[in-house]
């Protein structure tokens, strides 16, 4: 799949994972490869600028917690004001999908 | 894990902000790649692919560290960022250091065998020689303490002396099988723990060696005092015949003899200066005395000065004078040199 259109909705992605339960990083991409059953490939190097531009935004918060292994994960739960934005990104994702679908259906249709 | 190192250090060199905030993230890329290396061990690949796929996976270090430049800023210290070049450098260079740790301890251990050897071959035997001829008191082996020195330095000079084939062959033996059978991954840092081991050994070996020979020899040298007394005693007998002699020379206006009596006489002052003897002339061991004696000593060598001048100008009342204020000087020592020994 194309990584830039990707690119645009990995801040979307991220808050819906986050808006079912607390994630860290690497339970994020896996979570993302798993569900889209291999359909995104993105370098996953790109989750980490994401989510800290969101926890700048204070969009999500982030927090280390030791596991007993004694390995140390950073989870990242969504805040109030990120369930707003969720919300509103959705909102104009589904906007963009429809408008998008419109067009290549008119498209298709032409053709 | 280096390779997990110098990519992480890639990636976060140029990344802005807090120390503690550029820790945390470097933290948190951490423990994703080891979570991936995992999943992909997990899924039957070895640990350099796992590895290499997991940073395949991340993304390119320039990539990564552009954007997280973008989220976070960019550090600009010029010095951080030149030390962190080099530290991705020189950790790309390990055999650099693995074999500059080898050579160091090698030359270590080289340099040790050698002043070993070295003590073995000439100094302890003559120290062994003094102790025979009784140089270094006996005396001192009346203490357990000393005695085990000087025990250990028997036994070290014979054990170098009769095992050497021996203490050469048996390492050599050991480390051609160390490197024929030894596999592992941690094999040069095995070596170095083992070449490290021999060198604190052959350490132990040399202060214990050091010890012994400055320990023994310092306290037996006080007979050196006891020694050189017969010798310093002799020194001014000979001094007060020569002077004696060339008294006597000018009694018979002999000037043609006069030279070689106070060359005698210059000969046996010089000698008289030298070492313990003013020392072993002296009746208490008191440092101002000892310098006193000295002093008085160098002063006897000033007076003949004047009394070879007087000899080559031919001045019978310059040279008279010159002899009369010898005597003043060498008066006392003389009268030192009669006393008992202490």
């Amino acid at each position: 799949m194309d990584t830039e259109l990707l690119k645009g909705t990995l801040s979307l992605l991220i808050l819906s994972l986050l808006s079912r339960q607390s994630m860290y990083g690497y339970e994020i991409a896996s979570t993302v490869h798993r569900d889209t059953d291999g359909t995104f490939t993105w370098r996953e190097g790109s989750l980490y600028p994401n989510l800290h531009k969101l926890e700048a935004d204070g969009l999500i918060a982030g927090a280390w917690e030791e596991k007993e292994t004694g390995r140390k994960r950073r989870y990242y739960r969504i805040t109030k004001e990120g369930r707003a934005a969720l919300k509103s990104k959705l909102q104009s994702w589904s906007e963009l999908c429809a408008a998008v679908n419109r067009i290549l259906e008119k498209s298709h249709g032409q053709a | 894990m280096d390779k997990l190192e110098r990519y992480l250090d890639q990636v976060c060199r140029g990344i802005g902000g807090p120390m503690a905030m550029r820790r945390h993230v470097r933290q948190e890329l951490r423990e994703h790649l080891l979570d991936a290396v995992a999943q992909h061990q997990a899924a039957g690949l070895p640990g350099d692919d796992a590895l290499q796929k997991a940073l395949d996976e991340f993304g390119k270090p320039d990539e990564v560290r552009t954007e997280l430049e973008a989220t976070h800023g960019q550090r600009m210290n010029w010095f951080i960022d030149k030390a962190m070049q080099w530290k991705e450098m020189t950790m790309k260079a390990k055999w650099l250091w693995t074999s500059w740790a080898h050579g160091m301890l090698g030359a270590i251990i080289g340099l040790e065998a050698l002043f070993i050897t070295f003590n073995v071959i000439f100094i302890i035997p003559k120290f062994q020689k003094l102790m025979v001829d009784g140089i270094i008191d006996p005396a001192i082996m009346d203490d357990e303490g000393v005695r085990w020195f000087v025990n250990y330095l028997h036994t070290l000079s014979y054990v170098a002396g009769r095992h050497t084939i021996w203490l050469v062959v048996v390492p050599a033996v050991l480390w051609g099988v160390f490197e024929w059978r030894v596999q592992s991954d941690n094999k040069p840092f095995m070596r170095l723990s083992a070449l490290g081991t021999v060198a604190v050994a052959l350490m132990a070996v040399i202060i214990l060696m050091s010890m012994a020979l400055v320990i023994s020899f310092t306290l037996g040298a006080p007979a050196l005092g006891r020694i050189a007394r017969p010798w310093a005693v002799e020194q001014v007998l000979a001094l007060d015949a020569s002077v004696t002699s060339l008294e006597q020379a000018l009694k018979e206006k002999d000037w043609e003899a006069m030279p070689a009596k106070v060359e005698q006489a210059l000969g046996a002052a010089t000698r008289l200066s030298a070492g313990p003897a003013p020392t072993s002339l002296t009746a208490e061991n008191n440092n101002a005395k000892i310098e006193e004696m000295r002093g008085r000593i160098r002063a006897t060598r000033h007076r003949l000065d004047a009394v070879q001048q007087a000899i080559q100008q031919l001045d019978a009342s310059k040279l008279e004078t010159a002899l009369r204020e010898f005597r003043d000087v060498f008066g006392p020592i003389r009268e030192a040199a009669k006393r008992p020994a202490p």
